[in-house]
């Protein structure tokens, strides 16, 4: 190890003394390390909400409802409230100048500014 | 920047605290915070990532936990790790990840012996599930023989340690904004009301995220300049929530003073390309010396060579001329033999090699060679068979004739291409004479008509390019489907190409068995389906006129390839018109306007990135609603609305929470918007005031509780926070 390195201290000591199991005994070298932890998605699966009363609140019943309001549309360029969208690349834009530039953009920064709120396509 | 890469030095006085007490560690899913109960600020506070790069020079992988000086990078290979956090939407799922920040963690506070002795309390985000809850309280057990462990949610630590400051009361609404996740959580008789809490899943990091993307997105040329560390940087200090988004929005939209006042820049380190100096005069004289001295010596050769073939040519005549007057001298039976002895046949051919030498002599000499002329004259003589009909000839002229038939067609081919070329050329000629008449007549109107004939004809290129380019891109979405594209050509190519792919091995193969079925192939070939291809060419051609036209009289003329000079709202045209022109400081320059809250408003529409949530303001709104509770009470709460987490240090977010908080309450109600004393440290202050108290030995479980009062009970665990 360089010296530089040694005195910044930025290395966690592959051995401490006060873990009872040190890393290298928990995830032996050369075993795979794929996959021994779940994703949040399989964690709430597991935890099982629907044989709890409704009333109990969990993870999942206490997350916001959809918003109630009436959504405003706003440019996907210039972030200003946009009246329109262009029937071809489903952007929505605020004025004529910027359908002018959405139609000189490039297909794949299309998809780009639609992505940003979750509105591209996705080809699986 | 500098102010993360500090890395925490190693605690010396761990030994000096007493087994009973306890360690507090605020695991928030950007920062890990740990220090001792009772003390006000935590001992140690980093990133809550972890990196595995491998070390160059040894290459074994190492783990570094936090931030580090970027500078020490070199010394390790980091393509195949990056940073790693242990949270999923505040949810702590990758225990990995989290025990290397625990170990970290620890080694710094300055943990020695063979286990960390001591009581511990965590925060966790509100109603984290059980699995992980428990996953946690194994790992601290199993791994770090903790003794005890007690876990709290951060936001109600932050709010008791405020309430206990003063700021806010018994009764009040903390909304707290974290990383990737935003609650609120109702208080009660300074109880957490957990039922009434509500999440939505934006937070801080979105609006670094939105803001690197729609900057990145906005100066395409500086896309690697816009990393996550500088989006971060700008959004700590140029964001801010608008009181009113739409107002605002208006504000920038009519391009207003104001909205001018309001818009930042951020200047690009821009070097500008080295400019070419004009050569100096000695220079120029200098080369224009060398060329001459390298022309005179390719002249001289050249002459040289003259010289020595004239003379070679001279000698052959003179040899020529010689033969010949040896054979007018010789006798008539010795002529075969002198003949075979020069190798010539016959006197006719010595005679015809001395006029062609002659001939070659008078050509090189540069005198006037009359072969042309000649030619021009007797060009009946010359193809005097062409006219002759065919039974007239014996087979021999016959040949002659059809030789000579050839030779005069290309002959007048010639001719007609001559002529055509000289006629176009006076048609360019007459056009350009015409345009430069209109030109003198009135320049500015003759200059407008150029620009406009320029921008139509890009225009017209560029659509025609489009769809070559990125036809692909907008395949899928239902209005441009792949057969609206292609025109009947093209159509047709694609049919054949997939009816012969599908139709192998069906039946007997007869293919190739007609004349026709090869016609197929040429039918398939890509260059048949161009029909509009000299169209295309000549609009081009046409275009390359116009633009060197206008560069010739117009200077500031630029080509572009674009469509001309957008300048709606933001400059995002900068980079596009800087193609074509050399790159100034100014293309290096991005401003910041509407990004300024377009940013941090997605914490209040969540639409605007694709979460369909409520918002803050809305939120607040749904946890008085599922409090159903009294009036009286909800209006006691709406007086004590505490802000806190590290979200909520966007400049604006109190004013615009008490504007939309009074949208959703009775006229005329009382609404008060406090933000906490240190949004960040708060929670992590209120927790060790907490693990202080004399109630919290009574809130902690050991490893026999857990194991033997099972998960439900530790689903049913709750702290009670009291400091």
């Amino acid at each position: 190890m360089e010296p530089e390195i040694i005195e910044a201290e930025i290395l966690l000591p592959p051995a401490l003394s006060f873990k009872k199991i040190q890393m290298s005994e928990k995830y032996p070298k050369g075993q795979s390390r794929s996959r021994h932890w779940k994703h949040l998605k399989q964690i709430l699966q597991a935890e099982n909400f629907q044989a709890y009363s409704p009333e109990e609140p969990n993870y999942l019943n206490i997350e916001s409802p959809p918003s109630a309001y009436p959504p405003k549309k706003f440019c996907d360029i210039t972030g200003f409230e946009a009246p329109y969208v262009d029937p071809r690349t489903k952007m929505r834009y605020a004025n004529a100048d910027v359908f002018k530039r959405i139609r000189y953009l490039p297909g794949d920064s299309i998809q780009r500014y639609l992505s940003l709120r979750n509105a591209a396509v996705v080809l699986k | 920047m500098s102010s993360r890469v500090t890395r925490p030095s190693r605690q010396r006085d761990y030994h000096r605290f007493s087994p009973d007490s306890p360690i507090v560690i605020d695991n928030g899913s950007s920062c890990f915070r740990i220090g001792w109960a009772g003390e006000t600020e935590p001992r140690l506070s980093f990133r809550n990532v972890v990196q595995r790069p491998r070390h160059k020079a040894s290459g074994e992988t190492v783990t570094i936990v936090g931030d580090y000086d970027p500078s020490l990078m070199k010394y390790f290979d980091c393509t195949r790790s990056s940073f790693r956090s242990a949270f999923d939407n505040n949810v702590v799922y990758q225990f990995e990840v989290m025990e290397y920040v625990l170990d970290y963690g620890f080694e710094r506070l300055g943990a020695g012996g063979s286990e960390v002795n001591h009581p511990i309390l965590m925060t966790e985000c509100v109603c984290n599930p059980v699995a992980s809850r428990s996953k946690m309280a194994e790992l601290l057990f199993e791994t770090y023989g903790v003794p005890s462990v007690a876990f709290g949610i951060d936001a109600a630590f932050s709010y008791k340690y405020n309430q206990h400051l003063g700021i806010c009361n018994d009764d009040g609404l903390a909304i707290c904004t974290g990383l990737t996740t935003s609650h609120v959580i109702p208080f009660v008789h300074g109880e957490p009301v957990v039922e009434a809490c509500c999440r939505t899943n934006v937070g801080g990091q979105n609006i670094t995220e939105y803001l690197k993307q729609l900057l990145s997105l906005k100066y395409p040329l500086h896309t690697n300049s816009i990393t996550l560390e500088k989006a971060e940087d700008l959004k700590k200090e140029h964001c801010y929530i608008a009181a009113d988004y739409c107002s605002e929005l208006k504000l920038f939209q009519r391009e207003t003073k104001e909205a001018e006042e309001k818009t930042r820049c951020w200047q690009l380190p821009f070097v500008p390309p080295p400019q070419e100096e004009p050569p100096s005069e000695e220079e120029l004289a200098r080369k224009a010396a060398l060329r001459e001295r390298q022309a005179q010596r390719l002249r001289e050769m050249a002459a040289a060579k003259r010289l020595s073939k004239i003379a070679d040519l001279e000698a052959d005549l003179n040899a020529l001329e010689n033969l010949m007057s040896q054979l007018d001298a010789a006798e008539e039976d010795e002529i075969p033999a002198i003949l075979y002895q020069r190798g010539y046949a016959s006197r006719e051919e010595i005679e015809s090699a001395a006029s062609k030498a002659a001939q070659s002599l008078r050509k090189v000499k540069g005198e006037p060679v009359d072969a042309e002329e000649k030619a021009e004259v007797s060009l009946e003589e010359k193809y005097y068979l062409v006219n002759v009909p065919d039974n007239m000839l014996t087979p021999e002229q016959m040949k002659e004739k059809k030789k000579q038939i050839f030779l005069k067609t290309t002959y007048e081919g010639r001719m007609r291409a001559k002529q055509r070329k000289f006629e176009e050329e006076l048609q360019r000629e007459r056009q350009n004479q015409l345009e430069e008449e209109r030109r003198l007549e009135n320049p500015e109107l003759y200059l407008e008509q150029l620009r406009t004939r320029y921008k139509e004809l890009s225009e017209k290129v560029e659509q025609r390019k489009r769809p070559k380019t990125n036809g692909s891109h907008t395949n899928g979405n239902g209005s441009v489907g792949r057969g609206e594209r292609l025109n009947a050509a093209q159509r047709e190519r694609m049919r054949l190409l997939t009816t012969a792919a599908l139709d192998r091995g069906k039946g007997e193969d007869t293919f190739g068995a007609r004349e026709e079925d090869w016609q197929l192939y040429k039918l398939m070939s890509r260059d048949n389906d161009d029909d509009d291809d000299n169209e295309r060419d000549e609009e081009e051609a046409e275009l390359a006129r116009v633009a060197s036209k206008l560069q010739e009289i117009d200077p500031t003329f630029v080509a572009t390839t674009d469509g001309g000079a957008l300048q709606g709202g933001s400059g995002g045209a900068a980079a596009d018109a800087a193609r074509g022109r050399p790159l100034t400081a100014e293309d290096f320059k991005i401003s910041l306007g509407v990004e300024r809250f377009r940013c941090p408003e997605v914490l209040f529409r969540p639409a605007m990135i694709g979460v369909d949530q409520a918002g803050l303001d809305e939120m607040a709104g749904v946890s008085l609603r599922r409090l159903s509770a009294a009036e009286e009470v909800l209006e006691g709460l709406c007086r004590s609305i505490l802000l806190t987490g590290g979200g909520c240090l966007v400049p604006g977010m109190g004013r615009r929470l008490e504007v939309d908080v009074r949208k959703i309450r009775p006229f005329l109600s009382a609404i008060n918007v406090v933000t906490a004393a240190d949004p960040v440290l708060d929670a992590w202050r209120g927790a060790a005031a907490c693990a202080a108290s004399s109630g919290f030995p009574q809130q902690v479980f050991t490893r026999e509780d857990y194991l033997e009062k099972g998960e439900d009970w530790l689903r049913r665990y709750r702290m009670s926070y009291i400091l």
